[in-house]
């Protein structure tokens, strides 16, 4: 996917030539880490970056993909609302997973009527596929106020202080509540919580469930939610909120894939949870994402007015798979660095050290493979090589050991990992940035709220391993039960979807044209917009020019 | 997408496509130009959303596996499963009044759990090679810790759920069983000095600490 740099050595003839060794000198680096970033981090390639011209970030520098989404006309009018049946609830959760899952579960527990509306299934998220852990300060010669320092270090000094402190001291009452929900955790003999340790991180801090800890937290939360009294609404993505006469947010308008018709759902507080934007595939990179992370949630919110924040800034982790083509994207866990695996360019060489942070690796292996020494495939994917076979010389037995996960993947792809390399290239990962919050989730739009990866502020510039884990359930929690306080004064009326009118005048006034239309609600080679099962959400949409 | 590949010939829900043989069912899908959003979920094989039927050219023995994890294969027919998951069960941990009240309750939830015939269709449908009947078989023993532990790998696909003709729900009493015994038997020591020092206000965070 990476279309722009489409030279290397073949597939083929690299992986014949492969030879394993235990041992390959590191080379002297040629480029410090800041200028490597600089010319290679797709965070600053020039021609991926510009300035938003409307909205209440006018000025603020963003990725070109997402300001175009954040500067779209809406995908519906005025007529769509005429026809559409109306519901009402007390609080309304946008997105099904962790974060949601959490945020529904404490409103209801609090005696709120709650109903919670998502794209696609409840649980199909990132969530799911979470493997490293969730970070909590648990043992002794760690603390909340080492987490702390850690975060905001990672987060080059960019995070919110308020927001950060929140969730480190939440950390540990955080497991305790999953635990409460039946969810499992690795124990030692003793049943004391196993831990370890994150990348630039001063302590070992993070709780695991094997390499399935989102896998088990959401199957767990999604029982949890199918047993109470939320009603869940799936194949229902939200395309625009509602506005009231109190500047403020009182519900939202879904599209149901089901029935094919928008629904209008008022109500006294929406939690958006919508995630983050890999399948926006920023500069035509491969993602580690789910389906639906096409960043809706920061296109609605911004329409509505809330301010957000590092819009400029993503994670893109050094190991997706790259070959075969139809697995592409797929991760593979940090675990595997730091035990010591090498990366390898085409010519069998080291370029980094391996260990170095996740922007700095991916910049790395996207200087290997501009200059023409990756490796490419057939289907004119780039890559370099994770050498699990001098891994393997080096430690025998330490691959099927350690990584029972990593070797699945590798008889799916045909691939026997102790004999050959595997070809990984850097894959969008998360969204640092997103909507600006408080300590509980509040935005600047009263009736508001967001939590998880739609938010920002907690990460920085950087995110650590396990934080977001830690942060859908500590800020998911805290926003269900604000929100189902929130609601038994709320006096707001005259709902409606006139905060559109305003966006398309400082459209018109910027010169931007209205042919673009967002949320983007699926990946464009879903072709949704062209599906004639769904021409009913289309009817009154002003034709394209 | 270059032409010089490979090409196959597969049909996906009943439309003859051809498509290069590198790619994934998903993906053939899209690469033909049909739409595909329902059914779609992680694309990393553990959402278990995108289930399908597949039957390869050689034989006539049709398995359910996940389409993003499945390669295309010359003749190979594939059928989306798309149907709402059922979930017929409901409980809630706290309505268990203690760990030895469990068993009880647990026939209270699934009282159908106790009719397997041992016929393997569970085990036979599930596209992650877990011990799905056994699992049933323990957890209506009351052993629910080793029962769960079957369940590690379980993604809640529910097509061991189709594959019974009691209509158990395996996977939930697997899940049951994994639930009841994280939430009765872990308790950590170390996680709970840590709450009882936050509790106690022994604890802050010093936000200038870096500054």
């Amino acid at each position: 996917m990476n279309s722009t740099s489409a030279t290397g050595i073949a597939y083929q003839e690299a992986i014949e030539q492969y030879r394993p060794q235990p041992e390959r000198p590191l080379p002297e680096p040629q480029l410090e880490n800041r200028k490597l970033l600089k010319k290679f981090h797709p965070d600053h390639i020039d021609s991926s970056r510009t300035r938003l011209n409307i909205g209440i970030n006018r000025g603020d520098n963003c990725h070109k993909q997402l300001a175009q989404l954040l500067q779209s006309d809406s995908r519906i009018s005025e007529a769509d609302l005429a026809g559409a049946a109306t519901i009402n609830t007390d609080v309304l959760v946008i997105g099904g997973g962790g974060a949601g899952c959490a945020a529904a579960l404490i409103a209801e527990q609090q005696g709120a009527n709650v109903l919670l509306a998502t794209k696609l299934r409840l649980g199909d998220s990132n969530t799911v596929m979470a493997e490293g852990g969730i970070q909590a300060s648990i043992n002794k010669e760690d603390s909340p106020q080492n987490h702390f320092d850690d975060t905001i270090r990672a987060g080059h000094h960019h995070g919110d202080p308020d927001l950060v402190s929140q969730l480190a001291l939440d950390g540990p009452d955080v497991i305790r509540w999953l635990i409460q929900q039946g969810m499992q955790f690795d124990l030692d003999e003793f049943g004391d919580l196993l831990t370890r340790r994150a990348g630039g991180t001063s302590s070992d801090r993070i709780c695991f469930y094997r390499d399935y800890t989102g896998l088990e937290m959401m199957r767990v939360l999604r029982e949890a939610v199918h047993n109470s009294n939320i009603e869940v609404w799936d194949y229902c993505p939200t395309v625009e909120l509602l506005g009231d006469d109190m500047k403020g947010c009182s519900g939202a308008v879904i599209s149901s894939l089901k029935e094919r018709k928008y629904i209008q759902i008022n109500a006294k507080a929406v939690i958006l949870a919508t995630g983050g934007i890999g399948r926006m595939h920023l500069n035509h990179f491969p993602t580690s994402n789910h389906f639906g992370a096409t960043g809706d949630g920061l296109v609605l919110a911004y329409r509505m007015g809330a301010a957000l924040r590092d819009l400029d800034s993503f994670q893109y982790h050094p190991t997706g798979l790259a070959h075969p083509f139809h697995l592409a994207g797929m991760l593979i866990t940090e675990g595997v660095r730091s035990c010591g695996t090498y990366l390898l360019n085409g010519q069998g060489e080291r370029f980094i050290d391996e260990l170095s942070a996740r922007d700095i690796v991916a910049a790395a292996v996207i200087r290997e493979c501009q200059e023409g020494r990756g490796i490419l495939t057939e289907d004119n994917q780039n890559g370099v090589w994770l050498d699990t076979p001098g891994i393997e010389l080096r430690q025998p037995g330490i691959l099927n050991q350690r990584f029972p996960k990593l070797m699945h993947l590798g008889r799916k792809a045909e691939i026997d990992l102790t004999q050959k390399p595997l070809l990984i290239y850097p894959t969008l990962h998360y969204q640092n940035g997103g909507v600006v919050i408080n300590e509980n989730g509040e935005t600047s739009v009263p009736g508001l709220f967001c939590i998880g990866e739609v938010s920002g502020g907690i990460h920085g510039k950087n995110r650590l391993m396990g934080n977001a884990l830690l942060e859908i359930i500590s800020f998911g929690r805290r926003a269900g039960l604000m929100a189902a306080q929130r609601r038994k004064n709320k006096r707001s009326s005259q709902l409606s979807i006139e905060h559109l009118n305003q966006l398309r005048r400082e459209l018109t006034t910027a010169e931007i044209p209205l042919d673009c239309q967002g949320p983007l609600l699926f990946p464009e080679y879903a072709k949704f917009d062209l599906d004639s099962d769904y021409e009913g959400l289309r009817r009154n949409r002003s034709s394209k020019p | 997408m270059s032409d010089h590949k490979t090409k196959i010939q597969v049909t996906i829900n009943g439309k003859q496509i051809r498509v290069p043989s590198t790619l994934s069912v998903i993906q053939a899908l899209w690469h033909a130009g049909y739409p595909r959003v329902q059914g779609v979920g992680c694309l990393e094989g553990v959402c278990g959303s995108c289930r399908v039927l597949v039957r390869r050219a050689e034989g006539n023995e049709v398995s359910m596996e996940m389409g993003c994890q499945t390669l295309v294969e010359e003749g190979m027919e594939v059928m989306f499963l798309i149907f709402p998951s059922p979930s017929q069960h409901t409980y809630n941990l706290e309505q268990i009044p203690n760990s030895w009240e469990v068993q009880t309750e647990f026939q209270k939830i699934f009282p159908e759990a106790q009719q397997c015939r041992s016929c393997h269709g569970c085990t036979t449908a599930c596209p992650k090679d877990i011990e799905v009947e056994k699992g049933v078989e323990l957890a209506v023993k009351g052993r629910f810790k080793e029962a769960g532990e079957l369940f590690i790998e379980c993604i809640m696909c529910d097509l061991c759920m189709t594959g019974c003709p009691e209509q158990i729900a395996p996977n939930r009493v697997g899940l049951f069983a994994r639930r009841v015994t994280a939430y009765f038997h872990t308790r950590p020591s170390n996680l709970i000095n840590r709450l009882e020092k936050i509790r106690s206000g022994e604890i802050h965070i010093n936000k200038e600490s870096l500054s």
